[in-house]
């Protein structure tokens, strides 16, 4: 079909006041918050399943790729176009809390809902929903489902997928479908887990069904400032091997916290090499004691100085320098390329090592802003995109680093995605008989490779075998 | 199509002749709703494993994975059965990683040897998965049907405990699925694919689960009830609360009938309720509950600690197996719902089947909406029957009515025949139906026995 006449068909379908086709608009949906680009040929802006569905059917009796789009603050390149085709966004018009069912603890949203709207939505009922990405402000929920996102608070509640129990799916060829639903264990495959960090993939999300909880009781939040990061490392393995669980278990390094301090002027100690924030929640009853048991095996770990925050406000800032702390890092320089690879905590002091050694092998800056808890790094890679020298030791810096956490037992993705970007690191991780396996998933669902082709997994298989990353 | 005898001398060469049965008596004692396979075949690693699958694939022999055989009943009925490949000797700890919180182990061990295991480390470690079945259930088969238990509640279900399973498929390829991180999102989330299928797509042969510590405390509290709505109403009033309890159930008065040296409680309903954390804030629970409860109308709150609070729960989750020995034709049904709807489901069962003038046992996860029936129709099943299936459907359609569905987890094969064992198909099927024909194109791994009779 000719351009004009898909257009046509997509303004009989939506109207065509929803549909984009200037120049502008298509540089504006060219890109996400990684490097990678790619210039849609139109963008749709649907308002019901049913809409969606006949975008899908269009597209899929039309051989053109179909994007669904969140807020595009993907960090692997998940919803940009780099086969071109129609860019689906979610955030104009599918945006409702469909129902909020406190008796059953679920709620039903259409996808393009913001997370921390959610959340925030939520309160008013004293409940949680309790994966928190950084980036809640402007993630949405079907970017959260399609890239299974973690979160600070993953480290004792699970991510994502551990928190949607259902949704309502139109498939490349249009068909709407329901799976999973409100209760839990419905009999049969496990399709809602299958789809749920399928990147946009295999299905398109209309409506989200999500557990929810009611609200702690108590919460607890402490700071421990160390000189050295293995210290810091270390009271991590040493609290949960006391049989702790903290709700969170996050680490800046001392590039990291200079950036922080720089950009919200709260008071870090801009020469501590590593930044501890430590929280804990459930009754009141005994929490003050497990604090004290922390604050014992942070200064046993030689923490500089161990703080407990006195109110909310000192609370709120503490958070606010942790989910700030890649954009401020991000500002010392032009660009920046966040890694995403997950070990085991106990190789964290060793891989951190390595990813030094490694910045200095390649002569690129890197800070650290990690989950570890999880032992999920964020080691942010500071550099020039201009400066093509710079840019291709950026590569392979961060090539090797996803070597390292897979040598160490780990993955090359904790909660980012794979994307464009990691699609050369899957063989790291996979035999070619695993990869078959995962191409078989795409088959089923998307024999066509409609939906966000070029993603998580190439169906040409050369190209999956490919080793090395793709950031631009 | 080759016999499977035929093959007797090649699995002989894979895992040793000593592992080969063919013995037809002991075959018979092994069957599967009737269907008596061919051969048993015991393999000690995944590779000898994948040979066997190979092998099979090749002939065109259908496999059905056997571990500690708690859960054969599970499913349809066979449309065939060549080739029963037991998980038993599959029984090695491949990554003991107690440090990290994660192990690794094959999946023919049972989960009862697992946590043994971990509790000689001495430091708490435990696996936070508590099955039916406690004593023979086995990794592979805990994990092939999704088997919850009570602690589901606090800790999250095998979905959630899980991290990567290996399995072989069904031509012998070996497939890793997920790793030994919490976090991972590299590439489909196929561990969860495995999680309940039953073996139809490919034999579990490794899996990783997360580990826990176990907390400083903990204790139950039960608390007897006359009246099943005053309980229903205490349960949904903890769900709704800050409180946590590890689980949260419902019973009628003899559902632990054959375990009255454990519960000796007054009250037509039991509410047991599992608490576990810090001291403080178990104290603290204990002490609420108890006050809550009996202030909602609980005869009394009765608190368990120690071994009588362990070997409680550990009976409990056994209630089946216990009214199967007395009631060799007990029919044990499973139903999910929206877990606000638990009392509600609740009596409406128990009203259904006193109607029927049908004896059964109760036993509800109120706090994650799961609902089991245990309907015990004594030695005359036949003039029972059709009344049960009437029953069966009727509670399929609550429990569906309820966005949820009912599965027969066990019955005598003539009842069997009469009834979909899985519940409503519900949409997304084809799906289903796609992911076996690409995983298994030949239909040789658990044929008709899996969801829509695939
Ligand atoms: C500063 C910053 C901090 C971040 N912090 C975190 C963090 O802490 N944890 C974390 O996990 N991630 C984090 N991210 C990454 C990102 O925010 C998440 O991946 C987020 O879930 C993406 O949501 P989105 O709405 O922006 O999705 P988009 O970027 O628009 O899309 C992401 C993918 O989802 C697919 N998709 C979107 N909607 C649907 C739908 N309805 N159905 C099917 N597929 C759909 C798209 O096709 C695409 O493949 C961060 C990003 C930034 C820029």
């Amino acid at each position: 079909m000719e351009k004009k006449q898909l257009l046509q068909k997509l303004a009989e379908i939506v109207g065509k006041d929803d549909i984009r086709t200037s120049e502008m608009q298509l540089q504006e949906y060219s890109y996400d918050a990684s490097l990678i680009k790619g210039k849609p040929d139109c963008i749709v802006i649907p308002e019901s399943t049913l809409e969606v569905s006949r975008i899908a059917r269009l597209a899929h009796e039309n051989h053109v790729p179909l994007i669904v789009r969140g807020t595009g603050s993907s960090l692997s390149g998940g919803p940009v176009p780099v086969r071109g085709g129609i860019v689906l966004l979610t955030t104009p018009k599918m945006n409702r809390i469909l129902e909020i069912d406190i008796p059953n603890q679920r709620v039903v949203v259409e996808p393009g809902v913001i997370t921390l709207q959610l959340k925030n939505e939520l309160a008013k009922y004293g409940y949680l929903y309790q994966p928190d990405p950084a980036s809640e402000k402007t993630s949405t929920m079907g970017g959260n489902l399609a890239e299974n996102s973690g979160g600070p608070l993953c480290f004792k509640y699970g991510v994502t997928t551990n928190h949607i129990l259902g949704a309502e799916l139109v498939l490349a060829d249009g068909e709407v479908i329901n799976v999973g639903g409100k209760s839990l264990d419905n009999p049969g495959l496990d399709l809602i887990g299958l789809v749920t960090g399928s990147e946009g993939t295999l299905a398109i999300a209309t409506k989200i069904i999500l557990r929810i909880m009611p609200k702690n009781e108590g919460v607890k939040t402490l700071l421990a400032i160390f000189d050295t990061v293995n210290d810091g490392a270390n009271t991590v393995s040493e609290i949960v091997k006391s049989g702790m669980v903290p709700s969170t278990l996050e680490m800046l390094d001392n590039l990291a916290i200079k950036a922080v301090e720089t950009f919200y002027k709260i008071g870090l100690p801009t020469d501590a090499a590593g930044l501890l924030l430590i929280e804990l929640d459930g009754l009141n009853d005994g929490l003050d004691r497990l604090a004290g048991q922390i604050i014992e095996i942070c200064k046993k770990n030689n923490a500089r100085e161990v703080s407990l925050a006195k109110n909310n406000a000192e609370r709120d800032q503490l958070w606010t320098a942790r989910k700030g702390a890649f954009g401020a890092t991000g500002r010392l320089r032009p660009n920046y390329l966040v890694n995403d690879g997950t070990v085991p905590r106990t190789k964290l002091p060793e891989t951190l090592r390595r990813v030094g050694e490694i910045g200095k092998k390649y002569n690129v800056e890197i800070a650290n802003v990690f989950h570890a808890g999880d032992g999920n790094l964020h080691p942010l890679i500071l550099f020039d995109e201009r400066d093509k020298d710079e840019l291709a030791r950026v590569h392979k810096a961060a090539f090797e680093i996803l070597q390292v956490c897979v040598e160490v037992g780990g993955t090359i993705t904790g909660e980012h995605g794979v994307g464009v970007e990691k699609l050369g690191a899957l063989s790291l991780l996979f035999s070619p008989a695993d990869l078959n396996a995962l191409r078989k998933i795409k088959r089923v669902f998307d024999p066509d490779d409609i939906l966000n082709p070029g993603k998580l997994i190439l169906m040409e298989s050369e190209s999956s075998e490919r080793k090395e990353v793709v950031y631009a | 199509m080759p016999d499977a005898t035929s093959l007797i001398p090649v699995f002989a060469d894979i895992v040793g002749a000593d592992h080969v049965i063919a013995d037809p008596d002991r075959l018979k004692a092994l069957a599967i709703d009737g269907v008596v396979a061919k051969l048993m075949v015991s393999p000690k690693t995944m590779e000898e494993t994948a040979k066997i699958m190979a092998a099979a694939y090749k002939d065109d022999l259908s496999v059905i994975p056997i571990g500690g055989g708690t859960k054969m009943a599970l499913g349809g009925i066979p449309s065939r059965a060549d080739i029963l490949i037991s998980t038993k000797r599959m029984d090695s700890y491949l990554d003991y990683d107690i440090d990290n919180l994660t192990i690794q182990v094959e999946s023919g061990l049972t989960i009862a040897a697992i946590q043994a295991k971990l509790e000689a480390e001495g430091k708490g470690y435990f696996l936070p998965v508590d099955p039916p079945h406690s004593r023979n259930a086995t990794v592979g088969g805990v994990v092939a049907t999704n088997d919850n238990g009570p602690k589901r509640l606090l800790y999250g279900g095998l979905r959630d405990n899980v991290l990567g399973n290996t399995v072989v498929l069904a031509n012998g390829d070996i497939v890793r699925a997920g790793g030994k991180v919490v976090k991972n999102v590299a590439s489909y989330d196929l561990t969860k694919l495995f999680i309940g299928s039953l073996g139809s797509l490919g034999l579990i042969c490794r899996t990783t689960f997360k580990i826990g510590l176990k907390p400083e405390a903990e204790a139950s509290l039960l608390l007897p009830f006359n009246d099943l709505s005053k309980a229903g109403s205490f349960l949904q009033r903890i769900i709704s609360s800050f409180y946590y309890p590890a689980a949260l159930e419902v019973m009628t008065a003899n559902t632990m009938a054959h375990r009255k040296d454990i519960l000796k409680t007054e009250g037509n309903y039991i509410v047991a309720v599992f608490c576990e954390g810090i001291s403080e804030a178990v104290d603290r629970q204990m002490k609420d509950l108890s006050e809550i409860g009996k202030n909602e109308g609980a005869l009394a709150a009765v608190p368990l600690r120690g071994a009588q609070h362990r070997d409680f729960w550990i009976a409990y989750r056994d209630f089946a197996d216990d009214w199967s020995k007395t009631d060799p034709n007990l029919i044990l049904l499973k139903s999910n719902f929206v877990i606000s709807k638990h009392a509600e489901m609740f009596a409406a069962s128990e009203k259904a089947l006193s109607d029927a003038g049908l004896r059964y046992a109760l036993a509800a996860h109120a706090g994650t909406g799961t609902l089991y029936t245990a309907i015990l129709p004594g030695a005359d099943l036949e003039s029972r029957k059709e009344s049960i299936i009437g029953e069966i459907r009727r509670l399929t359609d609550m429990a569906v009515g309820n966005d949820g569905n009912l599965v027969v987890e066990r019955a005598p094969f003539s009842l069997k025949k009469q009834v979909d064992v899985w519940g409503r198909i519900k949409s997304g099927f084809s799906l289903v139906r796609g992911l076996k024909e690409r995983f298994d194109p030949t239909g040789v791994l658990n044929p008709g026995r899996y969801v829509g009779g695939i």
